[in-house]
């Protein structure tokens, strides 16, 4: 590979609409009057900054400035439409604090330093500590939001070059449920559907979700759905009253952890009443049940490893028994008769039913068997893998599939599902990477909560973080603030575009381009590949994290696993090459320039919306139907598993007698670290408030407004309450976004996690609740 | 009497002249610019008056600007009128896109009023009608454009009563949503928070005066 950027550019059409003055190609709207009102700014595409969802977007860009951003009416993921987030992505990158120098901690201040300064104390820690404690005293821990190539580097320099798998992405903290639900039902990660099962069924269940306010846009249109064709029905479950229950056409409101009795609950009725299709679980589903009172992670250096077993149909069937409609609604709150005629709902043969979830499942210290159980239903009633007909989950970052995922940041992951335990898929990947047999440990290391945990113990001395803010994101954070500069040799990296939360506590504060101002990949959660250039430079001295890493690289006698002309496009070519023939192909770098995202399987050029589904998917044969053919380990069959229910870490008690429920709002995104710096958004929703129910705020004297001091066993909190917002909270719990900065919310929040996924719970927590 | 009227300088017909007439005189001209000001100084015509106030006339008359409600305003939401306002000079009121009311369960502004301008008995904040929101520019709101906006419905204090979503479809894109804001006068407070959470430039929902109540005989 020795095509030179400049080359490529040329012979990229798309690229050179850019670079030239073609910019209609990509901007197909512009007539030529809006040509003339816009004079001079010229229009590239890229993937909306923010969600999962992955919009399409146009950049106008004027005098090496990003001068407008709109909709991109010809990406078929959002036709030209924006929420609100994305309405405001030219000015993300603005915000009057940029970080433009690179900076090092003297005592209590922050001194700038250039590039070479910075990089050489960085490269002498590194080493040192290497030298000293062994390779896996130093970890990197980047995002859901690093690019592909960003992620890629980083996966390779740890494992392939380094030497430890030390490498975790924040999507732990948000998507790692949903993997391990994919890999232990499907032996393949993400999902079988697209977006086009939006349009196409007519039943949808939301668990956990509140797809009105976290995907705008695809909620508005799931509601389209609704408005062309009266037969659709969206049933919401809840333990919160959102504005996506307030537009479904039942709300389901159940005690918080009780999804799983619920599930098992719907599937004792689908069984009891002899709904499930016979012939599909004969032809494509094995039983299985696997480890119980599995714990939830609270102690460090938690392990588990799970044990299944096969079952058959019958024992499954005797496993059930206890989930009668009576006892689940005993547990759940769920009145029994709604269990029975949910059930018959998700079983209907006339009808097209769909599951959609987001962070209430995944982020459940049994988010792995709720996801399990969710899949359990559909392969039950084989409404799976069909056009209109799929359980779907959804993402809440821009890469969390296409680089966290996919790349596979984590520290037990490589590319394409393969996991650095699998002998053979580490040789894989070292044959590709070109280096040495057994470079790569065996061994996964640290999940991100033990990440840090790690950091706070001194197991770690060196962590570099990357596109992320872990100090604002991470459950318990007292104890990983404190950990963070407890000295005694801990250095701590951090690059980002803005001080935050994070920054405040590093050692070195590294300046880096944002979204257009670097060239980029990102996958969404559909398998929508999407690919973006470089459009205006980044400020000051600002730098790509790709180039960061790689600079680590060079300086740590790692150069050579780097040796590209072309950075972005050579990184791409080879880490094709993982994909190659396992179901995850992807196309040539030049195909993506062009297109408006592809999804993958992408093979002849041809992208793939259902996934193990005969006549869409080419891997499935002729007559086959179905086929999960990544599970071969099951004869090319997907798992139904035996999950009980099980109490979530921590229940509201006398003491704390509330739960606490964190999560996002429309306005802003994540830690707030790019909204916080769009005045418009700013203004439209400043800073955090308490939902409550006004029924437990009249027990308690508490009225509207008024401030109350909210506390966990770990933190605590002083918050305006809200009794009448958009969100209402029931009786008995509570709940509090966690974008705002100076109110950190997650101080209270438990490190308890998902054994099997290691992803946090930020869902459930026992808080009080006293008059500030 | 005279020998000591003449000492202290005022005589009856002097007191009369400089005591009554002037200040009178002086009040009626300043009616009449007061009104050009208001004119100008406010496009919509139209001072949003803090919870519980009376007709805007009475309004006027009623209030000794003691600045009462504006001392007990915990978001500074209340200013008292500078004197661009004319005859309104001193008079509270509150400008949404600054700082809107924030609507106080106990509406302490009201409660505090001594003079009865603002109705002291006002108890429920549902019931306060200082105007109503009105979309002015329905071309420029990006809610009804397509996009997922609805942010003064979202930051609607009353939300689900006095706003509400009615959702269409979007021909343009053929398979999403518009998601309209709409306002319902009879619940709306006049609190402005809307106004001052649009995210436009120039916000294209704001409080105006309420429109008088048309009485007829139908039922819905």
């Amino acid at each position: 590979m020795t095509i030179s950027r400049r080359d490529f550019l040329k012979a990229s059409a798309a690229a050179a609409a850019f670079a030239a003055a073609g910019a209609p190609l990509l901007n197909p709207l512009a007539s030529g009057e809006a040509e003339a009102a816009e004079a001079g700014i010229k229009w590239g595409k890229a993937p909306c900054r923010f969600c999962g969802t992955g919009c399409g977007v146009l950049v106008g860009v004027k005098n090496n400035r990003i001068v407008a951003t709109k909709g991109d009416p010809s990406a078929p993921v959002n036709r030209g439409l924006n929420c609100i987030k994305g309405y405001f992505l030219s000015k993300i990158l603005y915000g009057r604090d940029r970080l433009t120098k690179p900076l090092i901690r003297k005592g209590d201040r922050m001194v700038e330093a250039s590039w070479d300064e910075a990089m050489s104390l960085i490269a002498g820690k590194f080493r040192e500590s290497i030298d000293k404690n062994g390779p896996d005293s130093v970890a990197i821990y980047g995002s859901g939001q690093w690019t592909v190539f960003e992620g890629y580097a980083a996966s390779k320099l740890f494992k392939g070059g380094i030497g430890t798998n030390n490498v975790e992405p924040n999507a732990r903290l948000c998507m790692a449920s949903a993997v391990t639900g994919f890999m232990t039902t499907f032996a393949s990660d993400e999902p079988m559907g697209c977006y086009d099962d939006l349009d196409l069924g007519d039943t949808y269940f939301l668990w956990g979700a509140n797809m009105a306010e976290c995907h705008p846009v695809l909620f508005s249109r799931l509601i389209d759905n609704r408005l062309r064709n009266p037969n659709v029905k969206i049933i919401d479950f809840g333990t919160r009253r959102t504005r996506t229950s307030q537009m479904a056409d039942q709300y389901v409101r159940f005690n918080p952890q009780t999804d799983l009795a619920l599930l098992n609950g719907i599937a004792h009725v689908i069984l009891r009443d002899r709904l499930y299709d016979e012939t599909f679980i004969k032809r494509h589903v094995v039983f299985k049940r696997g480890k119980e009172n599995i714990g939830y992670g609270l102690e460090d250096k938690f392990k588990f490893a799970d044990e299944p077993k096969l079952i058959n149909f019958d024992e499954y069937r005797e496993f059930l028994k206890t989930y009668t409609p009576e006892y689940v609604s005993r547990l759940s709150g769920v009145p029994a008769k709604t269990i029975v005629e949910l059930a018959h709902l998700y079983a209907d043969r006339k009808r097209k039913v769909n599951s959609l979830w987001t962070m209430g499942f995944n982020q459940h210290t049994r988010g792995t068997w709720v996801n399990n159980l969710v899949y359990n239903v559909h392969l039950l009633t084989g409404k799976i893998c069909r056009p209109g007909e799929n359980p779907m989950s959804l993402t809440g970052q821009p890469s969390a599939c296409g680089t966290a995922r996919e790349v596979g940041t984590f520290t037990h992951r490589l590319p394409a599902d393969m996991v650095v335990m699998n002998p053979e898929h580490r040789a894989k990947a070292e044959k590709i990477w070109g280096i040495a047999p057994g470079k790569i440990p065996a061994k996964p290391t640290y999940n991100a909560t033990e990440m840090f945990r790690a950091l706070d113990r001194g197991d770690i001395k060196v962590v570099w973080i990357q596109v992320t803010n872990p100090f604002q994101s991470l459950p318990n954070l007292n104890r990983y603030r404190k950990g963070a500069r407890k000295g005694d040799g801990r250095f701590v990296i951090v690059s980002d575009i803005y001080p935050t939360r994070s920054t405040e506590l590093a050692d070195v504060i590294l300046p880096s381009a944002g979204w257009v101002e670097k060239e980029g990949v990102y996958g969404n959660a559909e398998r929508r590949t999407q690919q973006w250039f470089k459009l205006v430079d980044p400020p000051g001295e600002a730098r790509n994290d790709l180039w960061q890493t790689m600079e680590l690289a060079r300086r740590l006698g790692h150069g050579s696993l780097f040796p590209y002309k072309y950075v972005e496009k050579e990184i791409w070519e080879e880490y094709r090459k993982f994909n190659e023939g396992q179901g995850k192909d992807l196309a040539p770098y030049e195909a993506y320039a062009k297109a408006r995202g592809l999804r993958w399987p992408v093979i002849n050029g041809k992208e793939t919306l259902w996934r193990y589904a005969e006549g869409h998917d080419p891997y499935v044969k002729k007559g086959e139907g179905v086929s999960f053919y990544k599970n071969k380990a099951d004869h090319y069959r997907a798992v139904i598993w035996a999950r009980p229910y099980e109490p979530p870490a921590e229940s509201p008690d006398r003491q704390y007698p509330f739960w606490l429920c964190t999560g996002r709002v429309l306005e802003h995104w994540h830690t707030g670290t790019m909204t916080g710096r769009v005045p418009e958004l700013k203004r439209a929703y400043p800073s955090a408030v308490c939902e409550m129910h006004p029924e437990d705020a009249r027990k308690l004297g508490i009225k509207h407004l008024q401030k109350v001091k909210i506390s966990s066993r770990r933190g605590s909190i002083i918050l305006p309450v809200d009794l009448n917002g958009r969100g209402k909270a029931e009786k008995g719990n509570i709940f509090v976004a966690f974008f705002d900065e100076g109110k950190l919310i997650n101080d209270l929040c438990i490190d308890a996690y998902c054994p099997i996924s290691g992803e946090p719970d930020y869902k459930k927590c026992a808080v009080k609740i006293e008059k500030a | 009497m005279d020998a000591e009227n003449s000492k202290s300088g005022v005589t009856r017909r002097r007191f009369v002249r400089d005591g009554i007439l002037v200040p009178l005189s002086l009040a009626v001209a300043g009616g009449a610019v007061s009104t050009i000001f208001l004119r100008k100084g406010d496009a919509r015509n139209f001072y949003l008056r803090p919870p519980g106030a009376i007709e805007e006339k009475r309004f006027l008359a009623a209030c000794i600007k003691c600045g009462k409600c504006a001392q007990l305003c915990p978001y500074n939401s209340i200013r008292m009128a500078g004197p661009e306002a004319g005859v309104g000079t001193g008079t509270p009121h509150i400008v949404a896109r600054e700082i809107p009311c924030y609507l106080c369960p106990d509406i302490p502004c009201a409660k505090a009023c001594p003079s009865g301008a603002l109705d002291s008995s006002l108890q429920e904040v549902e019931k306060i009608r200082m105007g109503t929101a009105v979309i002015v520019d329905r071309e420029n709101c990006l809610s009804i454009r397509g996009l997922r906006c609805e942010v003064c419905y979202r930051q609607c204090p009353l939300i689900d009563r006095a706003i509400t979503i009615e959702p269409r479809h979007n021909t343009r894109t053929g398979v999403h949503t518009i998601m309209e804001p709409v306002v319902h006068r009879d619940k709306c407070t006049g609190c402005g928070i809307c106004e001052n959470a649009c995210v436009l430039e120039k916000p294209v929902i704001v409080v105006q005066k309420s429109p008088p109540v048309q009485k007829d005989y139908y039922d819905f």
